[in-house]
């Protein structure tokens, strides 16, 4: 298998856009409007669906391609879009109200994690020296940082941001990892993720239509 | 006089002729984007000719050091104006005084002169400014002398040229992840020394929100000219290092001619418009933040530095 390495023009577009990647989840983490989060999601995958480009330029793999186009398409628009319509415009969402920490510390909190995924997996640690090199760590901090998106947010369309943005990080060092993954798995993620928001939006629809509200902690009580 | 005392003059006298107009044309932007008609370019101009031409009148409390800052805050910007790279790619004769860090400490001076004349007529709003402008810059500080890692990371120096060089000549060291990210810490810094929109209003009038502007309320003729003057010169030094030494190294003029300078002016206003475009968007579209917010975004500056130097760690350069 061929190798990404940092020292390469792909390989540096591949750091730079896993640093992108993570600075919108950094963004995600520190606002309080719903729109920021959807907004900072789709531009976060914009940026991956670029870095999948810049992957399928160095393989020459159309199945690659397709990936890329298919990421652009399905979390760049297709995901925030119908976020936005359906189920922030519908619940009439502003401001995200319902935070378990303060905005700078779940921004500290965010930078120990990442620096915990630099220390931990340094280049060295994998196996060969395969990909960019700042790319694996700086996946890993993306999945934190979603996972932390979650933890500190109790609305429940907040945790579906963090939940997609954690996917977001899965994906990019899937494609830089292991770039020969058969295209037929992915393409099922994507078709995994796209039923996940639909349930998403039926649910929470029906939900909030009947209890009036999203929000994580009030849903203790789903009992009519 | 050789070439490069030349330059260095003219390096200086463009700093301290054209802030007024970099003011200027910002003010109108904003306006025009405001749908409103603005203020003329030339305004700050005509406001310095006012100011010059009249009296001052200060406070009987008023000590020698009320009456001293204006000038040391004035020379302190003329000093950075010798050694920041503005308008010629190679060091010009005074260059030596200092790099990155003394250029900071030189403006940090300035601020601090300005912060004591504040306190010094006892006025209750220069209190209440200085005490909010020197919390904002002990926050603003950390984060600036990370931003200086991340270019010492780069380019093995804390020297604005060997920077400026540095990013030149290698396309792959400027998409580096760690210059993006100094760069936009220092986008931020750069916004907050100068008192813009997220950090503060420039044209505010509310004498409770000014935070930058109520140092100064007590300043009046000859002496408000001077530090109107100094604050549009340092708008201009930090908007000119930000666009020579992070966002666009090329077209700085040849140090060895005169024609190299003018080049470079020409060049220089033209990364300015870039910059101000920026900053018209950012004003226009950000609300002023809550005072104690101001630790977040700053928090975000020196946020971005740190992960710019640890992923420089971890890719090695």
């Amino acid at each position: 298998m061929q190798s990404l390495s940092a020292s390469s023009i792909e390989g540096v577009l591949l750091d730079l856009s896993a640093v992108m990647m993570l600075l919108c989840a950094f963004a995600c983490l520190g606002s309080k409007l719903f729109d920021r989060y959807v907004a900072y999601y789709a531009l976060q995958s914009v940026v991956l669906s670029f870095a999948a480009a810049v992957v399928a330029i160095h393989l020459g793999s159309g199945a690659l391609w397709a990936l890329a186009a298919l990421t652009l398409a399905v979390k760049g628009i297709a995901i925030p879009l119908a976020t936005r319509r359906f189920l922030l415009h519908r619940l009439d969402l502003r401001r995200d109200v319902a935070l378990s920490t303060g905005l700078s510390t779940s921004l500290i909190l965010g930078a120990f994690l990442t620096v915990f995924a630099y220390l931990a997996i340094r280049p060295g640690t994998l196996p060969h020296a395969l990909v960019a090199s700042a790319v694996v760590p700086l996946s890993t901090a993306v999945i934190l940082l979603g996972g932390l998106c979650m933890v500190v947010r109790r609305h429940t369309i907040a945790q579906l941001i963090g939940w997609l943005i954690l996917e977001n990080g899965v994906f990019l060092g899937a494609i830089t990892l292991v770039a020969t993954f058969p295209f037929i798995v992915e393409a099922g993620i994507f078709l995994d993720l796209v039923a996940a928001v639909l349930i998403m939006i039926t649910f929470v629809s029906g939900l909030a239509q009947r209890l009036a509200t999203a929000a994580a902690p009030d849903l203790r009580e789903l009992r009519e | 006089m050789s070439t490069q005392d030349g330059l260095q003059i003219l390096q200086s006298a463009v700093v301290l002729l054209v802030a007024p107009l970099y003011a200027g044309v910002l003010a109108r932007a904003e306006a025009i984007v405001q749908s409103k008609r603005g203020p003329s370019v030339l305004q700050p101009y005509r406001d310095l000719a006012k100011l010059l031409r009249k009296g001052s009148a200060i406070s009987d409390q008023a000590s020698w050091i009320f009456r001293g800052a204006p000038f040391v805050a004035f020379a302190c910007y003329l000093t950075v104006s010798a050694i920041v790279p503005v308008i010629t790619d190679e060091p010009l004769p005074l260059a030596f005084l200092a790099d990155l860090i003394g250029g900071a400490f030189v403006l940090a001076l300035a601020s601090f002169s300005i912060s004591l004349a504040a306190l010094d007529c006892a006025s209750p709003l220069g209190g209440l400014g200085s005490s909010r402008t020197t919390w904002i810059g002990s926050l603003a500080e950390p984060a600036l002398i990370l931003v200086f890692f991340t270019v010492g990371a780069l380019s093995q120096s804390d020297n604005p040229y060997l920077e400026n060089h540095a990013l030149a000549h290698s396309g792959a060291a400027y998409v580096l992840p760690t210059h993006v990210l100094g760069a936009v810490a220092f986008f931020i810094i750069v916004l907050a020394e100068n008192g813009r929109i997220p950090v503060d209003n420039p044209s505010g009038t509310i004498e409770i929100s000014m935070i930058e502007e109520s140092r100064v309320l007590e300043y009046s003729g000859r002496e408000y000219a001077l530090v109107k003057w100094g604050s549009w010169m340092k708008l201009f030094l930090l908007s000119s290092i930000f666009m020579n030494v992070f966002v666009i190294p090329w077209g700085l003029g040849n140090a060895d001619s005169l024609l190299g300078g003018l080049q470079g002016i020409a060049a220089l206003l033209g990364k300015l418009a870039v910059c101000g475009v920026g900053i018209v968007i950012i004003d226009s579209s950000f609300a002023k933040l809550r005072f104690f917010r101001i630790a977040e975004f700053l928090g975000a500056s020196f946020l971005l530095a740190l992960i710019g130097i640890a992923t420089s760690y971890v890719i090695g350069k």
